[in-house]
């Protein structure tokens, strides 16, 4: 069965981008624009990665990632945040709310991939 | 990531990026007021930091270095650790320019590789931050190329394009795994060797290496070409995607589903033997039905807010009036107002035209205005609405207006007119001089307008889709532009007409109303004036142009009516006479071939329900080939119609003029007549000791006037008739018998009560005549008639 990871970015595009990285690895992606809506699927979908951005409207990444690992789907999950590379003050609040991993955007799809494939061991098909 | 995944992704960050920015530069100009919230700080940061991250991840690194210095700056703003300055607002608004060069040339050669690297900007940028105030004087943004001329200088930089950017750079940053660019928060004992073989592994497959736009190939042939097409602020993607809402798209899908079904129905109806004439009419009703429905609906898909241009306007005027020196305020009115995307594209234009103008001669300095009373700051008012199937745009200043002197005196200078042609001008044509090519006001040739492309090149273009321009301006007080445009110029509404055997149609957007004439009354009611036919409409003249006559067609064989299309055609009505009316129709527009274009008379061609052609007849195009709107018929039709004693003030009281003998002028208000009758005098008979006739089945009494008016007599009862005016009250009808009855008039009543006389209510001039006005309740009540016993 094929796995199932949520992207959460108000950006179209970067959202995209991370959704089609994550499906060329074979997961079925669902997409969220912030972290309220970002809630709203993991109410009723459980998925087995969650990857964040973190500046957001409504609902920015930290508290998002703080609020999932209250929710019954998110509690035992990787979640992966998308930070820019200055951020050292924002990783360390993405550690504190609960986040597994962190990658700096711009990011390269063979680094997420590299990454994901750490967090979920198995999950990204090793490159021939 | 193959190469159209990669455009596809590419075209959607510019559409996302060309959003934003549009966003963003309102936002500052907020900023410069002091008017920006946190939010907005907070919506326009996201915008930078996104654009940087998406560009970073598609390989754009000229776009993520500028926004990355942007970020800083505005990350500084948000938190509050900087306060907004103007030298700050400058640069962001420089920021945005920039990006969007970047973006363009992006969108016109596929890679950021040949434009400008705004290294000066940035490190402006970065400055900014440490000094807010801006380097005093020393760095007004002229060693920063503009943003149309930006990609010149890429063409200098077409050398270093061909080179990529860096890659080696980039791909050792890859290997270097975990501690630059990702990492686990709290990683597994024996993790890091392993991602380090992982990442190092990944590095040189195919798909790492196209998710890197590759500059090398792709820059040298398209980025030549791309330098003049990247110049425009706008772009060109704006035109070639649409976003539609996904429930009417799917009720466009719905509405192609019963499309089939009718198809298949009617082509099984095709085969049948025995065809039922009644499910011809069935089917042919859907098919309306749903063909309808899906026009309405692929309609609204081209529909666009007019919003989607005047997001941009906030920020030209304020360039334009920093420029100039000026302080504008621009308020819009109706951003969601609806029309067709072409239309939009059509009208930005010369709506930017347009508000140039009003900045620059429109709105006046700050000491002007202070002096003349008027706010320092200028208001600037855009508006735009629906009427009857149109748009209407106003651009409303309270500037100088116009000055018809000057533009009269300009005129004569410019060798447009002769000083006596300026001299004769009306207002309204000397308004209009303004449309003329090659003229321009302005004291001054200033950078902003007067560089030759005037309001005549506005009115063309305007026009060209359909639409009007008109000024209206009080000196000293402003100028309101008005234009109105079609919703949309693919399917217009049409009256069909007949002339010389051919069809016509007419755009129900130029027709008035339609006027037939039977019998005696078609050859009475045609007048001339000054040699050119005219039809007298409710008290106005109205030019009359026979379509046959103009069209060089033969005309109707025998005139037993006269059928007039009363049209409007800048500002003027006229009458067109056809041969016959048909029905109107939705009509699909085919624009006609270059050969036939000059003709002014055609808007086009459409094919009708049988199959056949009919030209589209442009009312403007008419009524200036057969000169019937210049200015001479306007003033014999006004002369004309002050001759009747109308005019079109509202308070215009009908009034109906009759005489008796020894009282020549008497007036009553028509609205108290309720009809005029001849009756016979031996038809009168006595009731009581009145006198009385049989009407409609009821005994009316009669009241002969001339008895109870002083100086009046009661007209002589020759034998033939006479003339009674019917008046009815409360259900009941009483004649009064009078002389003669002249005409109905409308005019403005002044009455002069001071010399009523018992029986009048008092007197008025009425065509140059002093009239009195018979007081009918006060006469009745004299009589014994009154109508308070009767009710």
């Amino acid at each position: 069965m094929k796995r199932l990871a949520l992207a959460v970015d108000d950006a179209l595009t970067m959202r995209k981008l991370v959704a089609f990285t994550l499906r060329s690895a074979g997961f079925d992606v669902l997409e969220a624009q912030d972290g309220v809506a970002a809630l709203e699927v993991l109410r009723t979908n459980a998925v087995d990665l969650i990857i964040t951005d973190v500046n957001m409207p409504r609902m920015d990444g930290i508290t998002f990632t703080r609020e999932a690992r209250q929710t019954p789907h998110g509690r035992g999950i990787p979640i992966l945040v998308l930070t820019t590379e200055s951020d050292a003050e924002k990783k360390n609040l993405a550690r504190a709310a609960g986040a597994t991993a962190w990658i700096v955007k711009p990011f390269q799809q063979p680094q997420l991939l590299a990454l994901v494939g750490r967090v979920i061991p198995g999950s990204v098909p090793t490159p021939a | 990531m193959n190469q159209d995944l990669q455009q596809q992704f590419v075209r959607d960050m510019l559409t996302e990026s060309y959003d934003g920015l549009d966003r963003y530069d309102r936002a500052i100009l907020l900023l410069e007021r002091q008017a920006a919230d946190t939010e907005t700080l907070n919506d326009i940061f996201r915008v930078v930091h996104t654009l940087k991250g998406t560009a970073g991840c598609l390989g754009f690194h000229r776009i993520e270095k500028l926004a990355h210095a942007g970020e800083n700056l505005l990350d500084a703003l948000r938190n509050g650790l900087l306060a907004p300055t103007p030298a700050i607002a400058s640069g962001l608004l420089r920021l945005s320019d920039g990006l969007r060069t970047l973006l363009q040339t992006i969108e016109a050669t596929t890679t950021d590789a040949g434009a400008a690297d705004h290294t000066a900007l940035i490190a402006d940028l970065h400055d900014l931050r440490l000094n807010p105030a801006g380097p005093a004087a020393s760095s007004p943004p002229a060693h920063e190329p503009l943003p149309a001329a930006d990609p010149t200088p890429a063409v200098s930089d077409l050398a270093s394009a061909a080179a990529p950017v860096d890659p080696a750079a980039e791909t050792s940053a890859l290997s270097d795994g975990e501690s630059a660019t990702w990492g686990l928060f709290d990683p597994l004992p024996d993790a890091a060797p392993a991602i380090a073989a992982h990442a190092a592994a990944t590095a040189p497959t195919p798909s790492a290496a196209a998710a890197r736009v590759s500059p090398a190939p792709a820059a040298p042939s398209p980025t030549t070409p791309a330098v003049g097409e990247t110049s425009g602020r706008n772009s060109a993607l704006a035109a070639s995607s649409v976003r539609v809402d996904v429930a009417l798209l799917d009720r466009l899908m719905n509405l192609v589903g019963e499309l089939v079904l009718s198809r298949n129905q009617l082509v099984q109806l095709a085969q049948t033997r025995h065809l039922r004439p009644e499910a011809v009419t069935e089917i042919s009703q859907r098919l309306n039905l749903v063909t309808t429905e899906l026009q309405e609906g692929v309609m609204k898909t081209r529909m666009q807010p007019i919003g989607n241009i005047w997001g941009k306007f906030p920020r030209i005027v304020r360039d334009i009036a920093h420029e100039l020196g000026k302080q504008v305020r621009l308020q819009t009115v109706g951003n969601e107002t609806e029309l067709d995307r072409t239309i939009i594209e059509s009208i930005r234009d010369p709506l930017t035209h347009i508000i140039r103008n009003a900045i620059d001669h429109g709105i006046e300095s700050p000491e002007k205005r202070s002096a003349a009373g008027k706010t320092a700051e200028g208001q600037l008012l855009m508006r735009a609405y629906h009427e009857g199937g149109q748009v209407n745009i106003e651009i409303i200043d309270d500037g100088a207006g116009l000055n018809l002197a000057r533009i009269r005196q300009k005129a004569v200078e410019k060798k447009l007119m002769s000083a006596e042609e300026a001299a004769r001008l009306s207002d309204r044509e000397a308004t209009n001089i303004v449309f003329l090519p090659g003229f321009s006001t302005a004291e001054q040739i200033t950078n902003v307008s007067g560089r030759g492309v005037g309001m005549d090149v506005v009115k063309t273009n305007i026009e060209k889709i359909g639409g009007s321009v008109d000024i209206q301006s009080a000196f000293g007080q402003g100028t309101t532009i008005k234009i109105k445009i079609p919703l949309t110029l693919a399917i217009v509404p049409a009256l069909i007409v007949r002339a010389g055997g051919d069809r016509f149609a007419i755009p129900q957007v130029s027709l008035l109303e339609l006027v037939r004439l039977e019998g005696a009354a078609a050859t009475a009611a045609l007048e001339k004036v000054y040699d050119t036919p005219v039809f007298r409409l409710r008290g106005h003249l109205l030019p009359l142009i026979f379509l046959h006559r103009e069209l060089k067609l033969p005309g109707p064989t025998q005139l037993d009516a006269v059928n007039i299309v009363v049209l409007q055609a800048d500002q003027r009505t006229f009458g067109l006479v056809v041969d016959d009316i048909c029905d109107t129709e939705e009509i699909v527009v085919k624009p006609l071939g270059k050969h036939l274009k000059s003709l002014p008379m055609f808007a086009g061609a459409t094919i009708m329900g049988d199959g056949r052609v009919a030209l589209i007849l442009d009312a403007l195009g008419l009524a200036q080939h057969s000169r019937v709107v210049s200015e001479a018929h306007e003033r014999a039709r006004t002369s004309a119609v002050s001759d009747d004693g109308s005019s079109q003030s509202a308070h215009l009281t009908q009034l109906l003029l009759f005489s008796l003998p020894g009282r020549a002028r008497l007036a009553l208000p028509l609205d108290q007549a309720a009809r005029l009758e001849e009756i016979a005098p031996k038809s009168i008979e006595t009731s009581g000791a009145r006198e009385a006739v049989q009407y409609r089945g009821q005994i009316m009494p009669l009241l002969r006037l001339g008895r109870y008016l002083p100086g009046a007599e009661d007209p002589a009862a020759t034998g033939e008739s006479l003339q009674v005016i019917v008046y009815q009250h409360a259900g009941l009808s009483i004649g009064l018998v009078v002389g003669h009855i002249h005409d109905i008039i409308a005019q403005e009543l002044a009455i002069q009560p001071g010399s009523a006389a018992p029986g009048l209510v008092g007197s008025a001039v009425i065509q140059g005549h002093i009239t009195d006005l018979v007081d009918i309740p006060a006469i009745l009540q004299s009589a014994g008639l009154s109508f308070a016993h009767a009710a």
